[in-house]
C-alpha cells in the first residue's frame, strides 16, 4: 500500500503524532525507533507479543526430550550396577534441564524472528537510515486520496521532512 | 526499555542503578563515538599479532603432543589431571561474569551493567570457546571427543548419562550456545546501525547480511524487548548450572577435599569472581584506548568492584567453610588432606590462591580504591592468578595426596602444558581484538536507552 513517512527528531512529537494520527483513523502505522521507547509502545497500544508461547512450547519440548533421551538409552541398554536405578531421575534432571534451557531459547529466538518478519531479504519502503541513529519515524499506510490530510497531520506536529512513498 | 525520566538530585561519589552519562549529549554522539572506536589502530595490529603469535607456540605444542603423546604434557601418576583440566574450570569461569552481567543483572535493572555488558558478553563466549578446547586437548585420542554427543550410530552405542563427562558436554555446549545466541541477538540493531552509517559498499553489504535486514520497526522492538527478557530468565539459571555441574567432576568423586556438597555455590561464586577479574582486565585498557571514560564511568566501575568484593568474601568464606567441614567430619583423610594443602607440599600454591583472592580485594572496602581504575586493573591481575592457583589446588594436591601413603606423589607441568596456557591466552585474545574492531564494544542501542531522548517540551515525555 502507499503511503508516507515522517521523520522527527524528538520524542514526545512522535508520540502526540501517533497519537493523532491514530484519532484520525489512520490505523496502519509504522513506527520507527533508535531504541525501543515505552511512549511508542503505549502510543499505539500494541498487543502484547506471543514470543512467550513459543518459549513455554519450547522449553517444554526440551525438557521432556533431555529426560526421554537419558532415559530411553539407559533402558535400551541397561548397565546394571549392584541395585542402583537404571534410570535415574536426579542426574537426568541436569540433561532435562539443559535441553530445557538449550530448546527454550532458541525457540525464543526463533519466535522473534518469524513474528518480527526477520530476516528481511529488502528494506521496507519508507525506511530511513536517520532511523537507526538520532531520529524517529512514523509510517503511514494510506489511500492518495487521505494522503495530504496525513502529511499534515504529520508536518503539524513537528516532522522535519515527509516524503510520499510507493 | 526505557523512559524519559524526571532530573535527579546528582550524587557523583555514589554508584547507582541509574545510570547518568553526563556527558553523553544524543543518540548522534553515541552513534559518532562508539563507531569510532572501529578504526584499526597500529597498537591494536601489534597487540593482535602477539595474541596470534600465542595461539601459533599453543599450536606447535598442541601438535607435538599429538605426535608424541600425552605424557609430553607432565602427568604422572597418580596426578592425572593437571593444566588442561585446571584451565578448563579457569576458562569456565571466566566466562561466567559476561552472562551474569548481561542477564542477572538486566534482570535486576542494574542500570550500571548496560556500558560493560557488551564486552564482558563477547568474552563470555570467547572465553567458553576456549574452555571447550581444554578437554580435548586433555584426551589421548582427541579425534574421538564425539563419542561424548549422542547420536544415533552403527554399533548403536550411547553415552553414560550417569557420567559428569557427559553432564559436562550437555551443560557446556548449552552455555556455549545460549551465550553465543544472546550476544548475537543484543548485536543485531547495533550491527543495523553500522550498516546505516558505513559508506564502504563492500562491508556496508556484510553489516547488510549481518544485521538481517533489522530496521527498528516497533514490531520488531516489541518482539525483540521480549525475546531479550526470556533469553536472560533462561541464561540466570544456566549460568547457576554451569558451573555446578562443572563442580560435579569434583564433587562426584570420592577423593578427599573434593567429595563435598558445597562444591556447587563455590564453583559458582569462584567464576563470577573470576569473570569480574577478567571483565576489569579488559574493560580498563579498553575504557583508556578508546577514551571512553565517559561511558564506562566511574560509578560504573564502583559498582562492579563492589560485586567482585561480595564474590570475593563468598569465595572466602567457601576456603574457610572447607576447613571448617574437614576439621568437624573427624575424617582423617580429608583433615590430612587439607594441612597438606595449606602447610605442606602444596603450602605455596594455597597461599597465592589466599592471598590473591581473599586478601587484596579486601582493598575494595575503600571506595577511593574502588573508583581507581588502575588499582582495579593490578588487582584484576591478581585475581586471575589467584584463580588459576584455585582451580590447581583443587585439581592436584587433592590426586596427589589420597587414602594410602604409597599412592602420594607430585606434579610439575612441563613446557607443553605452559605453552598450551599460552596459546590459550592467545586463542581467546585474538578473538577479542578481531572482535572489538569489527563490532561495538559498547551497546549502541543500549546507550541510547540510557541518554535522554531529545524532546520539543521539556519535561514532557514522561508516563
Amino acid at each position: 500500500m502507499p503511503g508516507l513517512i515522517g521523520a522527527f527528531h524528538e520524542l514526545d512529537a512522535t508520540v502526540s503524532a501517533i497519537g493523532e494520527l491514530r484519532r484520525s483513523r489512520f490505523n496502519e502505522l509504522t513506527v520507527y525507533t533508535p531504541t525501543p521507547r515505552h511512549e511508542l509502545e503505549h502510543a499505539l497500544e500494541a498487543p502484547p507479543s506471543r514470543v512467550r508461547v513459543f518459549t513455554l512450547i519450547g522449553g517444554l519440548a526440551g525438557a521432556s526430550f533431555g529426560y526421554w533421551i537419558a532415559v530411553w538409552t539407559s533402558e535400551y541398554w541397561p548397565l546394571v550396577v549392584g541395585g542402583k536405578a537404571i534410570a535415574s531421575w536426579v542426574p537426568y534432571t541436569i540433561f532435562g534441564f539443559e535441553v530445557m534451557v538449550l530448546v527454550g531459547s532458541l525457540s525464543t529466538v526463533f519466535a522473534m524472528f518469524a513474528l518480527s518478519r526477520v530476516p528481511r531479504l529488502t528494506m521496507t519502503v519508507g525506511y530511513d537510515p536517520r532511523f537507526s541513529g538520532g531520529h524517529f519515524g512514523i509510517w503511514v499506510a494510506t489511500s492518495p486520496e487521505r494522503a495530504k490530510e496525513a502529511a499534515d497531520l504529520l508536518k503539524k506536529h513537528g516532522a522535519v521532512e515527509v516524503r510520499h512513498e510507493s | 526499555m526505557a523512559t524519559a525520566a524526571a532530573p535527579m538530585e546528582p550524587r557523583p561519589n555514589v554508584a547507582s542503578a541509574t545510570v547518568r552519562l553526563p556527558a553523553v549529549k544524543d543518540y548522534e554522539q553515541i552513534d559518532r563515538e562508539i563507531i569510532g572506536t572501529l578504526r584499526p589502530t597500529l597498537g591494536w595490529f601489534a597487540a593482535l599479532a602477539t595474541a596470534i603469535l600465542c595461539l601459533l607456540i599453543g599450536v606447535a605444542a598442541w601438535f607435538y603432543q599429538v605426535y608424541a603423546g600425552l605424557g609430553v604434557a607432565g602427568y604422572h601418576p597418580p596426578v592425572m589431571w593437571g593444566v588442561y583440566i585446571i584451565s578448563f574450570v579457569f576458562w569456565v569461569g571466566i566466562g561466567h561474569a559476561g552472562t551474569l552481567i548481561s542477564a542477572i543483572l538486566y534482570l535486576f535493572r542494574a542500570g550500571f551493567r548496560t556500558s560493560i555488558y557488551r564486552c564482558a558478553e563477547a568474552m563470555t563466549v570467547f572465553a567458553v570457546m576456549t574452555a571447550g578446547l581444554f578437554p580435548i586437548l586433555h584426551l589421548g585420542r582427541p579425534w574421538k571427543f564425539f563419542w561424548l554427543i549422542p547420536y544415533p550410530n552403527w554399533r548403536l552405542l550411547w553415552p553414560q548419562f550417569k557420567s559428569p563427562l557427559v553432564w559436562d558436554v550437555f551443560a557446556i555446549l548449552t552455555y556455549l550456545t545460549v551465550s553465543s545466541t544472546f550476544l548475537y541477538i543484543g548485536l543485531i540493531p547495533d550491527i543495523a546501525v553500522l550498516r546505516d552509517r558505513e559508506t564502504n559498499p563492500i562491508r556496508k553489504q556484510i553489516y547488510a547480511v549481518m544485521s538481517l535486514g533489522w530496521r527498528n520497526s516497533d514490531r520488531e522492538w516489541r518482539h525483540f524487548t521480549r525475546a531479550y527478557l526470556f533469553l536472560a530468565a533462561f541464561s540466570t539459571p544456566l549460568v547457576l548450572s554451569v558451573h555446578s555441574v562443572v563442580s560435579f567432576d569434583f564433587a562426584m568423586a570420592l577423593t578427599p577435599g573434593w567429595h563435598a556438597t558445597i562444591f556447587p555455590p563455590y564453583f559458582v561464586a569462584g567464576a563470577i569472581f573470576s569473570g569480574l577479574g577478567m571483565v576489569f582486565t579488559i574493560i580498563i585498557p579498553i575504557r583508556k584506548f578508546f577514551k571512553l571514560q565517559h561511558y564506562v564511568t566511574l560509578n560504573d566501575l564502583d559498582a562492579a568492584a563492589k560485586m567482585c568484593l561480595f564474590t570475593s568474601l563468598v569465595v572466602g568464606l567457601a576456603y574457610l567453610t572447607e576447613f571448617q567441614i574437614a576439621w568437624m567430619s573427624g575424617n582423617k583423610y580429608e583433615q590430612d588432606y587439607f594441612w597438606n594443602r595449606v602447610f605442606g607440599q602444596w603450602a605455596w600454591a594455597a597461599w597465592i590462591m589466599i592471598i590473591c583472592n581473599m586478601v587484596l580485594p579486601l582493598s575494595l572496602f575503600s571506595q577511593k580504591l574502588r573508583r581507581n581504575p588502575s588499582w582495579l586493573f593490578i588487582l584484576s591481575i591478581f585475581i586471575n592468578v589467584g584463580m588459576w592457583f584455585e582451580r590447581f589446588v583443587i585439581v592436584v594436591p587433592a590426586l596427589s595426596h589420597e587414602f594410602e601413603p604409597w599412592q602420594w606423589g607430585s606434579y610439575a607441568p612441563t613446557w607443553v602444558d605452559y605453552a598450551i596456557l599460552l596459546g590459550s591466552f592467545g586463542w581467546f585474545f585474538m578473538w577479542f581484538l578481531l572482535f572489538i574492531k569489527q563490532l561495538p564494544v559498547i551497546a549502541i542501542t543500549e546507550m541510547k536507552e540510557v541518554v535522554p531522548p531529545r524532546l520539543r517540551n521539556v519535561g514532557g515525555g514522561r508516563h
